[in-house]
């Protein structure tokens, strides 16, 4: 091909404020993400299996208004948990690994970008995937419950539908940060992908075993311990076995470990010293 | 903030300038007290793999951080103000570091909207720039498919996408043919008409040689010597080359004659019957030409010594002159 005889010309647009550039790259992963076949799936077999069933439920039996136990029952059930996993799994394996495998973080860096805005567009584009099966359909079925209720109470049913929506946007968060820091340690994201979803089903073996010598090992598990959270969140009971502190601090410690890992880890990556 | 140099019509001559920069990687030292001043224009950053290039440019973006000295790129400081510095520099990489299973359109506009373009805008300008290096409806095409020279290209559309008003271009014609080589230093040479400062880093002299206004050498994280090109190019003051054609006896009676009349610093057969001399001390030309018609040789050139890059390279390697000295 020949030297184009195009000339180059100045470009004198207006430019975006450096803080909200991170938006740019979490519009670019929620657009890339709801086009992505696995991801598609996900978001179908999952709306069917654990939301679809519990909302026809709701439709058709009379209650007299929202209840935390039905709630409860419905969002800690395994099946909703299980599908976040797998989710935050698929979403999150390349949002990392596929610049650590192409070493395109310094396309991005040697622009007016932190380290924390790359990590912060990155998380906000995967919970904006992640709010499509874990926020958005819990509220939905919380407002059809609302909406069929027999009874007037309709502040109580607010107040569950309000703890629902925080009950959703916790589950939308708390897988995330652990798939990003797996997806930072390798350049294959089915590595990223299996790796996310096994640590959690590890956990989940590991509290399997220990409970039998102890019921307080059931926290380790991601899906025990959130199904736990949720109930002390709608009904304010727990079980006598579990430690509210050991809840939170295990809770706690699934979210902000991972996520100090992936900026201690990109920071060394990008600054190499 | 470091100070920068003006010129007396107040015009900021200076675009980069490190004091006493030391950058190490544990204990190996990339930047040992560099210390450079890189004025506006095309500037050619030379030197021999791990002489501390492209650490240097990494400093100026404030990606390392320095354990000595500062770094000031347009007037703001690489470790204060590395974000602001960063939004007005552009960067092309020297390895490989495009994603793969995107297109250029889809990359470069993404890239543009990162730098702060809104998606309208970084979506035109994508394809003036793509259109600019000379990538046509390939564009479409997923980067993996791409040649060498097209993903060079399609890193340099992404470091200009913005408009920056200095770029970095750290061995951009690395692994090209010498078609591909020719159209990018065109395009460098096309971008700096629009008043950008580009610095090149390259360890291939003849491609600075070509484009660049300003040279500077660098070695073991040391300046070794930087200048404009064509004094860097102009060889040492007072020193002549001087061609003459004759039979042995004569040129051998001619250099006799000249060896009284300057010092001879230097001796080279071209061809039989041609000799090269490099001269010292022969002010007047007429004695020259004089002492070559009195002993029978003709002569076939006079003039200042001229130097390539790479005599100029090589000299300051050496640490002084033509010999070192």
């Amino acid at each position: 091909m020949g030297i184009s005889p195009i000339e180059y010309h100045p470009w004198k647009g207006e430019r975006i404020a450096l803080n909200l550039r991170f938006y740019v790259i979490a519009r670019s992963i929620l657009r890339h993400k709801i086009r992505s076949a696995g991801v598609l799936v996900l978001l179908i077999l999952g709306f069917l299996l654990a939301h679809t069933l519990y909302l026809i439920m709701f439709i058709l039996s009379p209650h007299e208004r929202l209840e935390p136990t039905d709630m409860s029952s419905y969002l800690g059930s395994g099946m909703f948990t299980v599908f976040a996993m797998l989710l935050a799994a698929v979403v999150t394996s390349d949002l990392i690994s596929e610049d650590l495998a192409s070493n395109s973080f310094v396309l991005y860096f040697a622009r007016a970008l932190k380290v924390r805005d790359y990590i912060m567009g990155k998380a906000v584009g995967a919970l904006l995937v992640m709010s499509l099966l874990c926020l958005f359909p819990p509220i939905l079925v919380a407002i059809v419950s609302m909406v069929t209720q027999t009874g007037d109470d309709y502040v109580y049913s607010l107040g569950v539908l309000c703890k629902t929506a925080l009950i959703g946007a916790l589950v939308t968060v708390f897988f995330v940060p652990f798939g990003l820091m797996v997806s930072c340690f390798t350049k294959r994201k089915s590595y990223a992908a299996v790796g996310t979803f096994m640590s959690f089903f590890v956990l989940a073996i590991v509290a399997g075993i220990f409970s039998q010598f102890s019921n307080a090992w059931t926290i380790v598990s991601p899906i025990d311990s959130l199904a736990i959270l949720f109930r002390w969140f709608l009904e304010g009971k727990i079980p006598t076995y579990v430690d509210e502190v050991a809840l939170v601090l295990i809770i706690t410690f699934l979210m902000v470990v991972p996520a100090a890992v992936v900026y201690y880890r990109l920071t060394r990556q990008v600054i190499g010293k | 903030m470091v100070a920068s140099q003006t010129s007396s019509a107040g015009v900021n001559t200076i675009h980069v300038s490190a004091k006493e920069v030391t950058v190490a990687y544990g204990p190996v030292v990339a930047l040992d007290g560099f210390t450079a001043d890189i004025p506006r224009g095309i500037v050619g950053l030379l030197g021999p793999n791990g002489a501390g290039k492209s650490t240097f440019i990494k400093a100026c973006l404030g990606l390392l951080s320095l354990d000595r000295g500062a770094i000031s790129v347009g007037g703001f400081d690489s470790q204060a103000q590395s974000l602001l510095i960063r939004d007005r520099v552009g960067y092309m990489p020297e390895h490989d570091c495009l994603i793969q299973s995107v297109n250029a359109v889809e990359l470069v506009s993404h890239l543009g909207m990162i730098s702060g373009m809104i998606s309208l805008d970084a979506m035109q300008r994508c394809h003036e720039v793509l259109d600019f290096v000379g990538i046509g409806e390939e564009r479409y095409r997923p980067i993996k498919s791409y040649s060498t020279g097209m993903k060079q290209k399609i890193k340099l559309a992404q470091a200009i996408i913005h408009d920056p008003e200095l770029l970095f271009l750290d061995e951009p014609t690395s692994g090209m043919d010498p078609q591909g080589r020719e159209e990018l230093l065109d395009l460098v040479k096309k971008m700096a008409s629009s008043e950008k400062t580009i610095i090149v880093s390259s360890h291939i002299l003849q491609d600075v040689e070509r484009v660049c206004d300003y040279a500077v050498i660098i070695d073991s994280g040391r300046l070794v010597k930087s200048g404009d090109m064509r004094a860097l190019l102009a060889g040492e003051e007072g020193v002549r080359s001087i061609s003459v054609r004759g039979d042995a006896p004569s040129l051998q009676r001619y250099v006799k004659a000249l060896e009284k009349l300057c010092r001879i610093i230097d001796k080279k057969d071209d061809v039989v019957g041609q000799l090269t001399l490099l001269v010292r001390g022969c002010e007047d030309g007429r004695l020259v030409f004089r002492l070559a018609a009195e002993n029978g040789v003709q002569m076939r050139r006079f003039h200042p010594e001229r130097l390539d890059l790479e005599e100029v390279f090589l000299r300051a390697f050496r640490g002084g002159g033509r010999d070192g000295h």
